[in-house]
């Protein structure tokens, strides 16, 4: 079966907005969660009857197949999450304590940038910024230069959700390890869709989300937390064992994980993941680095349009941002939908140091974001679309 | 008069990870709730035959898995069973 970028409703729509949330989903995405209700309803780990070993069954095989992905040994390092957000929020408030200094780059999302400002303004840690180039690499001098004694994590975005730079992260985690600091890497915009090799990267905890590149439904997601590190729960309750106890259990995931998951949500997650795992990670990271590179080499045609980020061929996450002199994104964005269909994402995508790191501050950008399913074809209605606008906009 | 003998677990997880590892091997086994006789963190249960129960012991603790208990229940029909609790270390 292949998955088309297909009309929504009524009108015809082009979706450029993967790095928000993907579309379309494989098939199997969208029927697995209405089964998983109908079938397998019941709460994973409070009763003993079949339907709830069906939906611990369940919540054991995402655990595996997503521990798999990003070559994890042990399931039960994988914890479940709402998105990335919680999951990162689980990460940094489970690991600091007061008086700790953290590391975070200028490409940090608001997921990262609010918690830890949080915690700052709180008087609980304090922390630096690694600057970004104006493509959005991370100054690795810097980073050198900015350990403290006190410092205890260090949070990377893996791939920007703006320029879809791609964060040098092996060396940034030998960095770290070699200042004995800890590191957090945030994959919302790279898990299922690079190959991420935890085993080898040796990163201490990776935030993931389900519905962007996972394929799966909102409200689904994950931390990685590596063997031996125990982070203070965000949350304690019901987990449907150690009951007599009004002490949360502390072995992994249960630790991580309070009160009754998305169930439903995990079920489509699955299929995401079997959809990954049979198409092979490195053909879809392979498919989404040639569609980008065909888009940026596109854009690159058109007069008056500012690029940002990686240029055509370098390492990316399936992101473009772009400006045009004198034009309100926003305006632009308009015009791609009212006008042709497509659906972008305009402003300042969540992640304001990123656009100050590419001097986007505070207009912001055009976001492009193609997906797995997105075609050349899809593109080249794109480029024609944004040659009629630039044409209105210089006459 | 039939001996059944059980391992219950710290949490669900390790319930479920113990059928995953299990079910790729020729051991007989079924997860079943928790009988009311025995005293468990987590509600489901492996039941076994008592002559495999050593073999499954060292299969799951070579997968590290966490094991909470061993026990050996004398069942008569309907009948509450008598428990017999196993040491670890006798198995």
């Amino acid at each position: 079966m292949t998955y088309k970028n297909e009309p929504c409703g009524s009108e015809l729509n082009l979706y450029f907005d993967n790095a928000a949330t993907s579309w379309p989903k494989p098939e199997e995405v969208y029927m697995a969660p209405e089964r998983q209700m109908r079938q397998a309803c019941g709460n994973p780990g409070r009763s003993g009857h079949t339907r709830t070993l069906d939906a611990d069954r369940l919540l054991y095989e995402t655990r595996e197949a997503f521990a798999k992905l990003i070559n994890v040994n042990d399931p039960a390092r994988i914890v479940f999450t709402l998105n990335a957000t919680d999951a990162l929020n689980i990460a940094i408030k489970g690991c600091l304590k007061s008086g700790d200094h953290v590391l975070y780059t200028a490409m940090e999302h608001n997921s990262v940038l609010r918690p830890l400002g949080g915690l700052q303004r709180d008087g609980h840690i304090t922390s630096t910024m690694i600057p970004c180039s104006s493509t959005g690499c991370p100054d690795l001098d810097f980073l050198e230069s900015a350990y403290q004694d006190e410092t205890r994590l260090l949070v990377i975005n893996h791939a920007s959700n703006v320029t879809g730079s791609i964060a040098p992260l092996e060396a940034m985690v030998k960095s770290a390890h070699n200042h004995g600091v800890m590191v957090l890497a945030d994959a919302a915009q790279t898990a299922g869709s690079h190959v991420i090799d935890t085993a080898s990267l040796g990163v201490d905890m990776i935030a993931f989300t389900g519905h962007k590149s996972l394929l799966g439904p909102t409200g689904t997601g994950g931390l990685y937390v590596r063997p031996g590190l125990d982070l203070k729960p965000l949350r304690e309750g019901g987990t449907g064992s150690q009951s007599e106890l009004d002490s949360h259990p502390e072995s992994m995931p249960e630790r991580l994980e309070a009160g009754t998951l998305n169930n439903a949500g995990l079920a489509g997650l699955l299929e995401g993941l079997k959809f990954i795992d049979t198409t092979g990670i490195e053909t879809i990271q392979e498919q989404e680095k040639m569609i980008r590179s065909y888009l940026y080499k596109r854009l690159q045609e058109l007069p008056g349009l500012k690029l940002y980020g990686p240029v055509s061929d370098e390492p990316a996450a399936s992101i473009v941002s772009f400006t045009i002199d004198n034009t309100d994104c926003g305006e632009i964005g308009f015009i791609l939908e009212n006008n042709y269909g497509i659906l972008c994402r305009t402003g300042l995508h969540c992640a304001p140091l990123a656009h100050k790191a590419i001097g986007t501050f505070p207009e912001g950008t055009v976001r492009l974001s193609p997906g797995y399913f997105t075609s050349t074809g899809d593109i080249d209605y794109l480029v024609n679309a944004l040659k009629e606008i630039t044409t209105l906009i210089q006459k | 008069m039939a001996y059944s003998c059980y391992i219950t677990f710290p949490t669900t997880f390790f319930a479920i990870r113990a059928e995953s590892i299990l079910k790729k091997e020729s051991t007989i086994f079924k997860m079943v709730p928790v009988p009311r006789t025995i005293s468990s963190s987590c509600g489901t249960a492996l039941r076994c035959k008592c002559e495999d129960i050593n073999s499954i012991k060292n299969t799951l603790l070579q997968n590290d898995l966490e094991l909470e208990g061993f026990y050996r229940l004398k069942e008569e029909g309907l009948k509450t069973p008598i428990v017999e609790e196993l040491d670890l270390n006798d198995l």
